[in-house]
């Protein structure tokens, strides 16, 4: 699947300048969002958009690095959401309570890959299918969570909005930074290559089997870290809610609407998600998956890169003009 | 449990595997010709589901002849969507994100087509067959899963037919073989390639058909009988039809067998636990299994 490698666009130091001001102007408005009075609507949207973001990045560490793709996600950030749950309303704080859902999803993560990276072939994609829609009957059944009836968190800290936001902005940065640090490791590169070709990378000294499931344990509890915040958030969480296989499937689409395999691309489509969901669930409940489910074969015919792939191929443009411009 | 219970649930389990087998040989055969995992599935198998039911509830015409006349509809929807979007990607010896993403992706688009046609309430094919049941002593089982049964083997039977005794079938082993070796002795992969995705998907919409006889349904009816498919060919070895009847036998015992220990509420987390079971224990599948007997031997 032609996927083009994000950052470095043009290597000029323009687009080098570029790459880092305007994540840093976004995060400045971000930041800034509570204290221009938008409402506690606004806050909530974005509030929801970077748990997403959180999210997507992560899975885009084993899906667009590693190319392996994952439509379980939604396991991974209901046991965030659950551990974190039943962790606040046990005493421990809140922090604390996400690093424990993180822990759990990333043990998990290696239930799910331990017998599926030794194969080559499609059966970590198959077998993510099916994860999830297990665990979330199990959880239907499982009495000391109150099964399908829902789990109650009862956080002692008084409720404010923008604490809850910036939880989840100060996570969705720590998100992109690993992400960033991961695609420039040793690490990052073994990913690449397996997703390239797998015997290729094997012959070359990477060990397949050891680096995806490292990097799957580490999408596992940046998805789980996002569910855990979205749980102190809504204070009330259900199987049919968190573990619902709809949220592996935004989960999923979020990257590759943005640019799967890129660092901004991941960001750029919870953001894309997360803005058109809010519109189209309110205006079309049924219609929202068909929409996105449209959106994504368009995509894999005609720009697998995304949004980030789009706006590559119109730089390419812009400057290819400019360049015949300077010469004549 | 005495010997007739015992008897009773072995027959349920035999006369659920045909189904399941049905279900899953059109997975395995486009997996076999294009290396494709068909994510659409549970989509086709879904509208096979509402075609039945619909030439049912409005021409009245029977559901097993329904069923029949699903073939040659669902075999041209399938020609169309390969002619439309499948042949457009690249396919290798594996199978690709690229593949995987499209087909999930027209999997979103059928199943809320479906809502949004449908609605999401369940619906039921009642027929005077339904309620009636076959008594043979001790032993007794519902007539409608009896005449499912039945079509479900003439299908396979008529497939086995096809591949055996037809240049189409002889092109599709070929390429499950080997495709370039299939090539070189002048397979059309294109033009077998498209005639497969149509008999896949001609297979999805029967069993759908089938499926809906036994059970009742809403758009969203096709996710679990997918994953019962893949945890069926990934038993029976990914390309093999042999493989497909011993896998849905044993997943139709294992979920038959399992309300004796669990209650039946877990019973959709049975297929995913054989997956894993079968990943880790024979990861070539049960056909792999036979493989290595020989190379034994």
């Amino acid at each position: 699947m032609g996927v083009k490698e994000g950052g470095n666009v043009g290597g000029s130091s323009v687009s080098r300048f570029v790459s880092v001001v305007v994540p840093l102007l976004l995060l400045a408005g971000l930041a800034a969002v509570p204290f221009v009075g938008t409402g506690p609507n606004v806050i909530r949207l974005l509030f929801m958009t970077l748990t997403l973001v959180t999210a997507s990045v992560g899975w885009n560490l084993i899906g667009g690095f590693a190319g392996q793709i994952s439509f379980g996600f939604a396991v991974f950030y209901g046991l965030g959401a659950y551990t974190t749950a039943l962790s606040i309303n046990g005493g421990i704080p809140p922090f604390s309570a996400f690093l424990l859902g993180a822990i759990v999803a990333a043990v998990a993560s290696l239930l799910i890959g331990l017998p599926t990276f030794r194969l080559k072939g499609p059966y970590f994609a198959i077998a993510t299918i099916g994860v999830s829609e297990a665990v979330r009957v199990v959880m239907m059944n499982v009495p000391f969570t109150g099964g399908a009836s829902g789990y109650r968190i009862i956080d002692k800290a008084r409720f404010v909005q923008s604490h809850h936001y910036y939880t989840a902005l100060v996570l969705a940065v720590l998100a992109v930074v690993i992400s960033i640090l991961v695609r420039r490791s040793k690490l990052g590169l073994a990913l690449i290559a397996i997703r390239e070709d797998q015997d290729a990378a094997s012959d070359l000294g990477v060990n397949p089997f050891v680096a995806k499931l490292i990097v799957h344990a580490l999408a596992a509890a940046l998805a789980a870290a996002a569910g855990g915040v979205y749980a102190r958030y809504s204070l009330f969480i259900d199987p049919d809610g968190v573990f619902a296989f709809r949220n592996g499937i935004a989960i999923l689409l979020m990257p590759i609407i943005g640019g799967i395999g890129t660092i901004w691309g991941p960001v750029i489509g919870a953001f894309v998600y997360g803005i058109i969901h809010e519109e189209v669930v309110a205006n079309f409940p049924q219609a929202h998956l068909l929409i996105f489910g449209s959106l994504l074969i368009l995509i894999i015919l005609f720009e697998p890169g995304g949004v980030v792939g789009l706006f590559q191929k119109f730089m390419r443009t812009v400057r290819a003009r400019s360049s015949v411009g300077s010469h004549s | 449990m005495s010997a007739a219970d015992f008897l009773n649930l072995f027959i349920a389990a035999v006369l659920l595997a045909g189904v399941y087998a049905a279900m899953s040989v059109g997975m395995t055969i486009i997996y076999g010709v294009m290396k494709i995992v068909n994510l659409a599935h549970a989509g086709f198998l879904m509208l096979g589901a509402y075609f039945v039911f619909e030439a049912y509830d409005r021409f009245k015409i029977d559901p097993l002849l329904g069923v029949l006349l699903a073939f040659p509809v669902f075999f041209f929807i399938g020609m169309g969507v390969h002619w439309l979007l499948v042949r457009r990607i690249a396919t290798s010896d594996q199978p690709t994100l690229t593949s995987l993403l499209l087909l999930f992706g027209v999997w979103l688009v059928l199943q809320n087509l479906g809502y949004l046609i449908w609605g999401n309430s369940d619906r039921a094919i009642l027929t005077p067959r339904t309620l009636s049941s076959i008594e043979i002593g001790p032993i007794s089982f519902p007539t409608i899963r009896l005449a499912v049964f039945v079509v479900a083997v003439a299908s396979l039977v008529g497939l086995e037919f096809v591949l055996h005794k037809t240049w189409f079938g002889r092109s599709v082993r070929a390429l499950m073989q080997n495709k370039e070796a299939g090539q070189i002795v002048g397979v059309n992969v294109n033009r077998t390639a498209q005639i497969a995705f149509g008999v896949g998907i001609a297979f999805a919409g029967a069993a759908g058909g089938l499926l809906a006889m036994l059970y009742s349904f809403n758009p969203d009816f096709g996710a679990t009988f997918q994953l019962r498919a893949f945890v069926i060919i990934v038993l029976g070895g990914l390309e093999s039809f042999g493989g497909v009847a011993v896998g849905s036998l044993i997943l139709a015992l294992a979920e038959t067998f399992v309300i004796l220990i669990l209650p039946a509420s877990y019973q959709p987390a049975i297929a995913f636990s054989l997956l894993v079971v079968a990943l880790i224990v024979l990861p070539e599948g049960i056909a792999g299994l036979w493989a290595k007997r020989r190379r034994w031997a």
